[in-house]
C-alpha cells in the first residue's frame, strides 16, 4: 500500500490550469523526484500536499484512508512537512526559532526556551561542520547567508518529524559538502520508512538520490521511470515533450571574435568582489563560471550600476563609465539581465506593454506615452523572442516565467546597448525558452554586442561562451579558452584554491 | 578609465550591532537621557520626586497604549481605534461607578467591566482585520468611529465625575510610595512575564511575514486576533489610568492619543512593518513624547509657539530614532 | 454570467451601484434627497473631498506603504493662508493661490525628502508632520483675525458657472481628466505604477524611483492646498482644522474608489466615485434623525460594511 496517494487531483488559477488530474503513488521508504520545467505545476502539486493550496478535484489519501489537508496546520498533524522553494523563515527571529516556530516547546502559555534550543540543536547538530562560519542557533536570519538559510528550511522541515518530506528545491543554494550531508540525511530517512518528495533541476542530483522519478509538463503527469532503468536523456524527451530537440544548443564552437573591447574592467572590487579585471569584445559572449555566489553577480551587478564598487575602473567603448546607479550606465549602453526575474525585473500586475518599455522611456527621455507608437517599437522586440502573449494590454502575470523573462529581455532591444551583462537569465524557465534566448544571444553577438554571460547551469556555458572565467571566491581564478573549455577543467578551476 | 576610489563604507562594530539588534531601543533611551538632562537643567524641580510623579501620572495612560499599540505593530498590523477603546472604557467605567455607588467593590466590578469592554473592542478589530481581512488602517478607523459612536450614546457630553475614592487612590500614596509607582512596577512585572510567552514570539514571527507563517503552520489569523485582543485589553488599563488622572469621563478623551500611541512606538524602535520591536522601546517613546512636551515648557516657549515646537522636536526624534537605528544595525 | 461577476470586480462599477443604491435609499427615507439640488450640492462637498484626495491617490499609488497623513494639516492652514492673503477682497487670489500652492508643495517636498532621502516610513513621516502643522495653524493664527474669502471664490465654489455647474465642479471635472491622462499616456504616470507594483524592478529598469516619490508627495501638497482654498470659499470664512476630516477621509476614498493601500493599481475615476459616495453616506446620516451617536455607530458600521464590497484581502490558502 502507498504511503501517499493522490487521485485525479487538479487546480487552476482563471484560465490557467495548474495541475490536471494528476495521479500520483509515493511508497514508504523511497526519494521520489519530480522533474518538470518550472511552471509545470511541481511546486502547485507539492503545496496541495502541504495544504497551502486549495485543489479544486480530487482525493489524497494517507496509508489508504482519503483524508481532508485544510491548510499547513492539518498537513504538519498528518505528518506532512515541506521545504518552500521561496523559504518560509522569519526574518528577524533566530535559527533555532525559525526551527521550532511551526511548532513551539511550551510550558502553559509560555515558551520554554531550554526545550526549544534542545530541539534545534538536534536538528543544527546534523548539519555540522558544513554550516558555516557564523552560523549559531542565536544567529538571527535575516544576517545569514543564501545557502545557510536554505539550511534552516532544511532544519525546519526535518523538524516536523514527519512521515512524508516534500522538498521543493531544497539544494539551489547549496554548495557541494552541504548537497551531500543533505543526502546522507534523506538516506537516513528512507533507512526510516519516510518517503521523500524531492524536486531539482539538478540531473545528477536526481540520480545520485532518487529512487523514482515523475515528469510532469504543463500540468499533466507525463510518466514514472524507476531511476535504476532510466536515463537524465530519456528524462529531458519526457520533460520537453516529443516535438521539441532534447538539447539546448545544438551550435558547435562558437567563432572567435575579433571585435575592438567594448567594456574594459581593470582592479574592481566591492562587497563580494575584489581586484577584478577583464575585457568584453565587440561580438564576444564571455562567461562567467564557478560555484554560484563566488561574486559573478555581485560583479554583474556592479557594473550596472546596481551595487557600488569600492574600487577599480570601468570603461565602456572606450569611454569612462561610471556606474553610480542602473540609471546612469542604462544611458551609457549597458543592459543587466537578472534571473530574479520577480524581484528585479517584472512589473507585476502591469501590462505587457507597460513592462517593455522602461529602457526605451531612460534612453529617448520621453515625456507622453501614446500606446499605438509604442506598440510599434514593442512588437517587432517581443517577435525577435518568439514571446507568446494574447495582447500588449494583458498584465505580464498571465505569461508563463519563460515569456515573463523573453519581456524583460524584450525591453533592452529596442534600442540597442553596446554590452549585455546576464546574470543567470535562464534560472527557472522552461527548455525551450531557453533556446529561443540562447539563439537570440549569439545572434546579438553576431551582429557585434558584446555580452557577458554568467549561468549557473555548467552546460550553457560551454555551449555558448567564447571563453570563461570561473570565479573562485570572489575573485577570477581561471581563464578558458578555446579546446580547455571542458566540463572537467571547469569543475576542477571551481573547486581549487577555495 | 573612470576610477572608483569610495572608501569602504564604516561598518559599525559587530558588539554594537549586536546591541542595537537585541535591545532596538538604545537611540530612544540615549534620546531620553538626554531629555531628561535637559528638563532637568532648565528646571531642577522637573526631577524631583513631584515633578516625576507628576510626569508619570500624566503619561503613565499613553505608556500603556503606546504598548497596546506595538502588541498589533509585532505582527505588522496597525489600530487605529485605540485612543476610541480608552474612550470607551473611561465612559464605561466612570458610568458604571456612577451607578453603583462608588465603593472599593463596585470601582473594582467597574474595571472588572472595562477590561472586558477592551477585549471585546480587541476582538473586534481583531474579527474585522484579521478573519474578515480588510486593510488594518481603514478598518480600524471605521472601528473607531463605531467605538467613539458607542462612548457617546453612553455619555454624551463630558464631566460625569469619577468617584473620589478612586482618584485619591490613583494620586495618592501607598506605604509612602505615589500609587502611580506602584503601577509601573506591576506594569513592568507584567510586560516581562508577556515577553516570555508563545504569543509575543508568534506575533513578531507573523510579523515577518504572513504567508511564510501560515505555511509554516501557524494559526496566523488566531495570532492577529492575539494581538488585536492584548491590545484592546492594555487600550482598557491605558483608559484606568486616564481615568485617575482626569478623574472624569470624557467620550472623546482618547481620541488624540491614536497617534501619539503610533509615533511612541516607531520613537522606541519597532518596525512599523512588524517582526521588529520591543514593548520597553514604546514605553521609552511615549516617556519621549512627554518630556520633549514638559522640555517645551519649562524653556519658556510662548504658549502660542509650544504646539509647534513640540511638533517639530517629535518629528525630528522620529527621524533620528529611524536613521540611527538604521545606521547603527547597518 | 460570468461577465457580470467580472464586471462586479471593477471597482468604479462598484461604486457607482452603491452611490445609485444610496441615492434611492436617501430619497426614500427624506424625499428631496436625491433633487438636482441636492446632488449639486453634494457633488461641491465631494470635490472639496475629491481633490484632496487625488494627492493621496497618487502618494498610495507610489506603493512601499505610501500614504500622506499631513494632508488634513496643509488643507487647514492653506485655508488660514487663504483667507488672511484674501482677506474678503478678489484682488488678493492670484497672491492667495500661489502662497498656499507654494505652501503645499513646501511640506510635501519635506514629506518626500524625509521618505525616499532619509527612508522614514511614509506614515512615520507623515504622522510627525500632521504635527508640525498642527502648531504652525496655532501660530499662524494668532494675532491675526480670521480672514475671509473674497467674493470671487465663494462664487466659485457655489454659483454656477457654465451648464448649471458651479467651477468647483469643472475644477474637480478637469482634475480628473488630467488625472487620467497623467496616469495611462505620460511615462510620469507609468513609472508611478511601476514604482508603486515592483520598486526593485523598477530601479533596475532606470526608473528614478526617488524623484518620483518625492514629486508625488509635492503633488499631495499641492492638492491639499487647492482643496484648502476650495474649502474657504465653501465655508467663507477659515477656523481652527477645519482640514482634519480630510485626513482619514481621503484615504478612504481612496480605497472605495478600488486603490490598494498596498498601492502598484487602481485610479482616480474610481476615487471620485469613491469620494462622491463617501459624501453621499456622510449626508444620509445626517438627514436620518438620531442622534449624534447612532450617527457614528452607523458610520462606522456602514464604512465597515462597504469595505466588504471593495474585496477583502488575499485568502493565505491560495
Amino acid at each position: 500500500m502507498s504511503r501517499l496517494q493522490l487521485k485525479g487531483v487538479g487546480k487552476s488559477y482563471g484560465a490557467t490550469k495548474a495541475l490536471r488530474h494528476a495521479d500520483l503513488d509515493i511508497e514508504a521508504g523511497e526519494v521520489h523526484v519530480l522533474m518538470g520545467s518550472n511552471g509545470s505545476g511541481k511546486s502547485t502539486l507539492s503545496k496541495i500536499v502541504a495544504g497551502s493550496v486549495r485543489p479544486d478535484t480530487g482525493e489524497i489519501l494517507l496509508d489508504g484512508k482519503p483524508v481532508s489537508i485544510t491548510g499547513p496546520q492539518a498537513a504538519r498533524r498528518l505528518g506532512i512537512a515541506i521545504f518552500y522553494q521561496e523559504l518560509s523563515l522569519a526574518a528577524h527571529r533566530t535559527v533555532a526559532e525559525n526551527i521550532c516556530l511551526a511548532d513551539l516547546p511550551s510550558r502553559g502559555v509560555f515558551v520554554d526556551r531550554t526545550a526549544l534550543e534542545a530541539r534545534a540543536a538536534k536538528y543544527i547538530a546534523l548539519f555540522d561542520g558544513v554550516t558555516g562560519d557564523d552560523f549559531s542557533p542565536d544567529a538571527v536570519v535575516q544576517d545569514l547567508r543564501a545557502d545557510q538559510r536554505q539550511l534552516v528550511e532544511i532544519m525546519k522541515t526535518l523538524a516536523g518529524e514527519a512521515s512524508v518530506l516534500i522538498f521543493d528545491e531544497a539544494t539551489s543554494a547549496l554548495d557541494r559538502a552541504q548537497v551531500e550531508r543533505f543526502f546522507e540525511i534523506l538516506r537516513d530517512l528512507k533507512r526510516q520508512g519516510r518517503s521523500i518528495i524531492f524536486i531539482s533541476h539538478r540531473m545528477d542530483e536526481i540520480f545520485a538520490i532518487g529512487d523514482r522519478a515523475t515528469v510532469i509538463r504543463d500540468g499533466e503527469i507525463v510518466g514514472s521511470r524507476q531511476i535504476a532503468g532510466t536515463t537524465p536523456a530519456e528524462i529531458i524527451s519526457m520533460m520537453v515533450g516529443a516535438q521539441e530537440e532534447t538539447a539546448t544548443v545544438a551550435d558547435a564552437a562558437p567563432a572567435r571574435p575579433a571585435g575592438p573591447p567594448v567594456l574594459s574592467v581593470r582592479g574592481l572590487t566591492g562587497p563580494g568582489f575584489s581586484d577584478i579585471g577583464f575585457d568584453v569584445r565587440a561580438g564576444e559572449i564571455l562567461g562567467f563560471g564557478g560555484l554560484h555566489g563566488q561574486g559573478q553577480s555581485a560583479v554583474l551587478r556592479a557594473l550596472f550600476g546596481a551595487n557600488s564598487p569600492t574600487a577599480g575602473s570601468v570603461e565602456l567603448g572606450g569611454k569612462p563609465l561610471h556606474p553610480k546607479n542602473p540609471r546612469a550606465t542604462i544611458r551609457q549602453g549597458v543592459a543587466y539581465v537578472s534571473g530574479d526575474r520577480s524581484r528585479d525585473g517584472v512589473v507585476s500586475g502591469r501590462p505587457i506593454l507597460e513592462n517593455v518599455m522602461p529602457i526605451h522611456y531612460l534612453r529617448e527621455r520621453m515625456m507622453l506615452a501614446n500606446p499605438s507608437a509604442l506598440a510599434a517599437k514593442a512588437l517587432p522586440a517581443l517577435q525577435a523572442l518568439k514571446t507568446k502573449f494574447a495582447g500588449l494590454g494583458h498584465p505580464i502575470s498571465s505569461l508563463s516565467g519563460g515569456n515573463q523573462q523573453k519581456v524583460v529581455i524584450a525591453r533592452w532591444l529596442i534600442d540597442r546597448p553596446a554590452v549585455l551583462l546576464l546574470d543567470d537569465p535562464t534560472k527557472g524557465i522552461d527548455l525551450s525558452a531557453k533556446a529561443d534566448l540562447f539563439s537570440l544571444i549569439r545572434k546579438l553577438a553576431g551582429e557585434g554586442m558584446g555580452i557577458v554571460l554568467y549561468a549557473s547551469e555548467d552546460a550553457e556555458l560551454l555551449d555558448n561562451a567564447d571563453r570563461i572565467l570561473v570565479f573562485n571566491g570572489g575573485a577570477i581564478r581561471r581563464e578558458l579558452t578555446g579546446a580547455a573549455r571542458t566540463r572537467f577543467n571547469l569543475y576542477q578551476a571551481a573547486y581549487e584554491a577555495a | 578609465m573612470a576610477s572608483i576610489e569610495a572608501p569602504a563604507r564604516p561598518r559599525s562594530s559587530s558588539a554594537v550591532k549586536r546591541a542595537f539588534e537585541r535591545y532596538p531601543f538604545l537611540p530612544a533611551l540615549i534620546i531620553l537621557v538626554v531629555l531628561i538632562a535637559l528638563n532637568g537643567w532648565f528646571q531642577p524641580r522637573s526631577l524631583s520626586l513631584v515633578g516625576v510623579t507628576g510626569l508619570v501620572k500624566t503619561y503613565l495612560a499613553l505608556m500603556l497604549l503606546a504598548v497596546a499599540q506595538t502588541y498589533v505593530i509585532y505582527a505588522g498590523d496597525i489600530d487605529l481605534s485605540a485612543g476610541a477603546i480608552v474612550s470607551l472604557v473611561n465612559v464605561v467605567i466612570v458610568g458604571v461607578m456612577a451607578q453603583w455607588g462608588g465603593d472599593g467593590v463596585t470601582i473594582v466590578a467597574a474595571l472588572a467591566i472595562g477590561l472586558a469592554t477592551g477585549l471585546a473592542c480587541g476582538i473586534v478589530n481583531g474579527i474585522v482585520v484579521a478573519a474578515l481581512r480588510l486593510q488594518a488602517i481603514v478598518a480600524t478607523f471605521a472601528t473607531s468611529i463605531f467605538f467613539t459612536g458607542l462612548a457617546l450614546y453612553i455619555q454624551p457630553v463630558a464631566g460625569t465625575p469619577a468617584p473620589t475614592a478612586f482618584w485619591r487612590t490613583y494620586g495618592g500614596r501607598i506605604l509612602e510610595i505615589p500609587f502611580v509607582f506602584h503601577v509601573v512596577v506591576l506594569f513592568a512585572v507584567l510586560l516581562a512575564i508577556l515577553v516570555r510567552t508563545r504569543l509575543s514570539l508568534r506575533l513578531l514571527a507573523v510579523g515577518d511575514g504572513q504567508q511564510e507563517s501560515y505555511q509554516s503552520g501557524l494559526p496566523v489569523t488566531a495570532i492577529r486576533m492575539g494581538g488585536y485582543a492584548l491590545c484592546g485589553v492594555f487600550a482598557a488599563l491605558a483608559a484606568f489610568c486616564i481615568t485617575g488622572d482626569t478623574a472624569s469621563g470624557d467620550p472623546l478623551v482618547g481620541g488624540k492619543m491614536t497617534l501619539f500611541s503610533i509615533a511612541a512606538v516607531v520613537l522606541g524602535g519597532s518596525a512599523l512593518s512588524g517582526g521588529y520591536g520591543t514593548v520597553v522601546g514604546s514605553v521609552i517613546g511615549a516617556l519621549i513624547i512627554g518630556f520633549i512636551n514638559s522640555l517645551v515648557f519649562f524653556v519658556g516657549t510662548p504658549s502660542e509657539w509650544q504646539n509647534l515646537v513640540q511638533g517639530v522636536a517629535i518629528l525630528l526624534a522620529l527621524m533620528a530614532g529611524v536613521l540611527v537605528g538604521r545606521r547603527a544595525r547597518a | 454570467m460570468s461577465a457580470v461577476t467580472a464586471l462586479l470586480r471593477q471597482p468604479l462599477v462598484v461604486a457607482l451601484i452603491l452611490i445609485a443604491g444610496l441615492l434611492w435609499l436617501g430619497e426614500t427615507l427624506s424625499p428631496g434627497f436625491a433633487s438636482g439640488q441636492q446632488i449639486l450640492r453634494l457633488l461641491i462637498v465631494a470635490a472639496l473631498l475629491g481633490i484632496v484626495a487625488a494627492g493621496q491617490n497618487l502618494v498610495i499609488l507610489g506603493g512601499r506603504e505610501g500614504i500622506d497623513l499631513s494632508v488634513g494639516g496643509v488643507v487647514s492652514l492653506s485655508a488660514i493662508i487663504a483667507g488672511n492673503l484674501m482677506a474678503g477682497d478678489n484682488a488678493g487670489i492670484p497672491l492667495a493661490i500661489l502662497a498656499c500652492v507654494v505652501a503645499g508643495a513646501f511640506f510635501g517636498l519635506l514629506n518626500g525628502i524625509g521618505v525616499t532621502l532619509l527612508r522614514i516610513p511614509p506614515l512615520v513621516m507623515t504622522l510627525g508632520m500632521l504635527g508640525v502643522l498642527q502648531g504652525l495653524l496655532v501660530v499662524v493664527r494668532q494675532g491675526i483675525p480670521s480672514g475671509r474669502a473674497a467674493p470671487a471664490l465663494a462664487d466659485f465654489v457655489s454659483r454656477t458657472f457654465l451648464f448649471g455647474l458651479p467651477g468647483i465642479l469643472w475644477l474637480w471635472v478637469v482634475i480628473g481628466l488630467v488625472m487620467a491622462f497623467l496616469l495611462n499616456r505620460t511615462v510620469f504616470g507609468h513609472r508611478i505604477y511601476a514604482i508603486g507594483s515592483n520598486e526593485q524592478a523598477a530601479f533596475m529598469a532606470g526608473v528614478p524611483v526617488k524623484a518620483i516619490r518625492i514629486a508625488l508627495f509635492v503633488l499631495s501638497g499641492v492638492f491639499a492646498a487647492i482643496t484648502g482654498i476650495c474649502l474657504l470659499g465653501y465655508s467663507g470664512s477659515s477656523f481652527a482644522n477645519v482640514g482634519e476630516q480630510y485626513m482619514l477621509a481621503s484615504i478612504i476614498a481612496v480605497v472605495f474608489g478600488g486603490t490598494p493601500l498596498s498601492g502598484g493599481k487602481g485610479g482616480y475615476t474610481g476615487t471620485m466615485a469613491g469620494a462622491f459616495l463617501l459624501v453621499i453616506l456622510q449626508s444620509i446620516l445626517t438627514t436620518v434623525n438620531i442622534d449624534e451617536s447612532g450617527r457614528q455607530m452607523v458610520f462606522g458600521a456602514t464604512l465597515l460594511v462597504l469595505m466588504l464590497f471593495y474585496g477583502r484581502g488575499r485568502s493565505m490558502r491560495a
